[in-house]
């Protein structure tokens, strides 16, 4: 512990020297009186004062929680000796709000006595965080030397983000190879029927379609679509984030994300991830809850970093965008290193869709004409963004804040099947 | 106090007013800002304005030393533990304690400075005992101060 006087050590000093040196130089013995309760207490205030013993335990009732959820921390104070004044602070991160307990607070503690301080706080954002970070100033009993210290008691709590309730997934244009619940294009084993063919050398018996063959006069069999899975990858931009009070579009790009990746996953699906802005990071499509986790770290170490250097989809190694994937772009369409990215994706032929979460509630024109019309050309441009990507061929939704995602996801699969009709 | 010192001073009331409200004014900012300095100056702003007060009245110690000596220990007692308050709230136990404690060391203040008039038989022109008494404590002071300071410049060291 660090011990230090306090100002009030100082000023008692100053108030008794002075007193008694004004005393002696006036020759005024009221200056001398007013001295001498300020100098009795100093001396013993220091000679009582002692150095506190005070172990501090700090646990965490929950390591892993959803938005929104509660937690409670509990802080053991355990007083080797006694302590005239204990002032407790935690360290609390944003994103938590202290719902119940006093923080910082400042408490007595009897020899041998021990305490547990109860404080209660609410995820209100998903995140990583350190929570536990205790700092100590003890004071003696009349308040003129104080001990310093801060204990490193912190616990990693995460919090998810809530996931939204979809009832419908964009489906992906092309499957692959493995066993999945998509319903695939090409012929094979599978449930859902696909065609008639006359029989040949090798086909089972059970796939003869009796009825047919018996008004043909020949045999024929059955051919069904194969069940298969799919790659989806998951573009999250993270160049730019439209923020006001406690929420923005990277938050909700980020819920978007964990409940997409879960819902795909679930259907068997390879999710893949691809955080691309100022830190880029990517994660292989890969199946199971592994990749659930995995997706999620990932998901909360995802924070908005400055930065100027442009970057093209090259930078991503070979095998995080396999080919035939459905790739999920959420983005606030700010930036154009994320715009042109999305670009270049839709060129090499993948199958792109572009959930445009809306900045448009976090930003207001800038006060007079020219704020007004400065704010209409920039929605001008925006709009000249989506028009692009549908010249591309890669269908864009605007997502606004409050609109819940699956009415977004049943619009975009709406949109494809039309547009697949058409064709 | 200043109020006090004003209507006891027998000439310079004004002085002895501005003086006194001066040093009000500097606790209130004192304990707004706050300022541990600007309280320090408050407190010998008023022990100054009620020594001017006191000098007025010619020698020998005034009756009303014992109140004065224990209002203004009393009112450093209370801007700082203020400004305690203003950083991390008392329990309201700890409160309760507390108070108690300023009480006794008030009570303690009085019969502290009226034990030393009454044993130093105090006058105006002081005498030889008051005198080394004085010296001895200043010298204390300022050992007990470059005592501090060494224990406080060890610790950051380790």
């Amino acid at each position: 512990m660090t011990r230090y006087a306090t100002p009030k050590l100082g000023a008692y000093v100053v108030l008794t020297a002075l007193g008694l040196l004004a005393s002696l130089i006036f020759a005024r013995p009221e200056l001398a009186l007013i001295a001498v309760p300020f100098a009795v207490l100093l001396a013993v205030g220091l000679a009582y004062a002692r150095q506190p013993d005070v172990r501090v335990h700090v646990e965490l009732d929950s390591e892993r929680v959803l938005e929104d959820d509660e937690i409670t921390l509990e802080v053991e104070l355990d007083a080797r000796d006694s302590v005239a004044r204990l002032e407790l602070l935690v360290e609390v991160p944003r994103g938590l709000e202290l719902v119940s307990g006093r923080n910082p607070v400042a408490l007595r503690l009897e020899v041998g006595e021990e305490r547990v301080l109860e404080l209660r706080f609410r995820c209100a954002r998903w995140g990583a965080y350190r929570l536990g970070d205790v700092h100590v100033r003890a004071r003696d009993a009349a308040g003129l030397l104080a001990w310093e210290q801060t204990l490193d008691r912190a616990e990693t709590l995460r919090v998810y983000p809530r996931p939204e309730q979809l009832r419908e997934l964009v489906a992906p244009r092309e499957t692959q190879l493995f066993t999945g619940n998509r319903v695939s294009r090409q012929k094979g084993e599978g449930l859902e029927f696909a065609d008639l063919r006359p029989f040949a050398p090798g086909d089972r018996i059970r796939r003869i379609n009796w009825r047919a063959s018996a008004r043909r006069g020949d045999l024929w069999v059955n051919e069904f679509h194969a069940e298969r899975n799919a790659d989806v990858i998951i573009f999250l931009d993270s160049f730019a984030d439209a923020r006001r009070g406690g929420t923005g579009t990277l938050d909700q790009a980020i819920r978007a994300a964990a409940s997409l990746s879960e819902r795909y996953l679930v259907g068997k699906d390879r999710v893949g991830f691809v955080n691309f802005g100022g830190v880029l990071n990517w994660l292989r499509p890969g199946t199971e809850l592994l990749q659930r986790y995995r997706i999620v770290e990932a998901l909360l170490n995802t924070e908005i970093t400055l930065s100027y250097a442009w970057k093209e989809i090259d930078v991503l190694p070979r095998g995080t965008l396999p080919a035939k994937a459905l790739v999920l772009a959420l983005t606030p369409l700010l930036d154009d290193r994320a715009v042109s990215a999305l670009l270049d994706l839709r060129a090499r032929g993948f199958d792109l869709v572009v959930i445009e979460v809306s900045p448009l509630p976090f930003a207001e024109p800038a006060p007079g004409r020219s704020g007004e019309l400065a704010f209409r050309l920039w929605k001008l441009l925006r709009e000249g963004r989506r028009a692009e990507y549908e010249r591309a061929g890669a269908p864009v939704v605007e997502w606004q804040e409050g609109t819940p995602l699956t009415a977004i996801l049943e619009g975009v699969s709406a949109s494809r099947r039309h547009a697949h009709a058409r064709a | 106090m200043a109020v006090y010192g004003t209507l006891e001073a027998d000439r310079l009331a004004l002085l002895v007013l501005a003086l006194g409200a001066g040093s009000v004014a500097l606790l209130a900012f004192g304990l707004a800002v706050p300022s541990p300095p600007a309280l320090v100056g408050s407190f010998v702003g008023i022990a100054a304005s009620w020594s001017l007060s006191a000098w007025t009245r010619g020698s020998g110690a005034p009756g009303g030393t014992i109140l004065a000596a224990a209002g203004i220990f009393v009112a450093a007692e209370l801007a700082y533990w203020s400004l305690e308050q203003a950083s991390v709230p008392d329990e309201p136990e700890l409160l309760a304690r507390r108070a108690a404690g300023l009480a006794l060391r008030a009570v303690g203040a009085v019969a502290l400075v009226s034990f030393a008039l009454a044993a130093l038989g105090l006058n105006a022109g002081g005498g030889l005992l008051l005198e080394a008494v004085g010296a001895a404590a200043a010298v204390a002071l300022l050992a007990l101060v470059l005592l501090l300071a060494r224990a406080g410049h060890e610790t950051a060291e380790r």
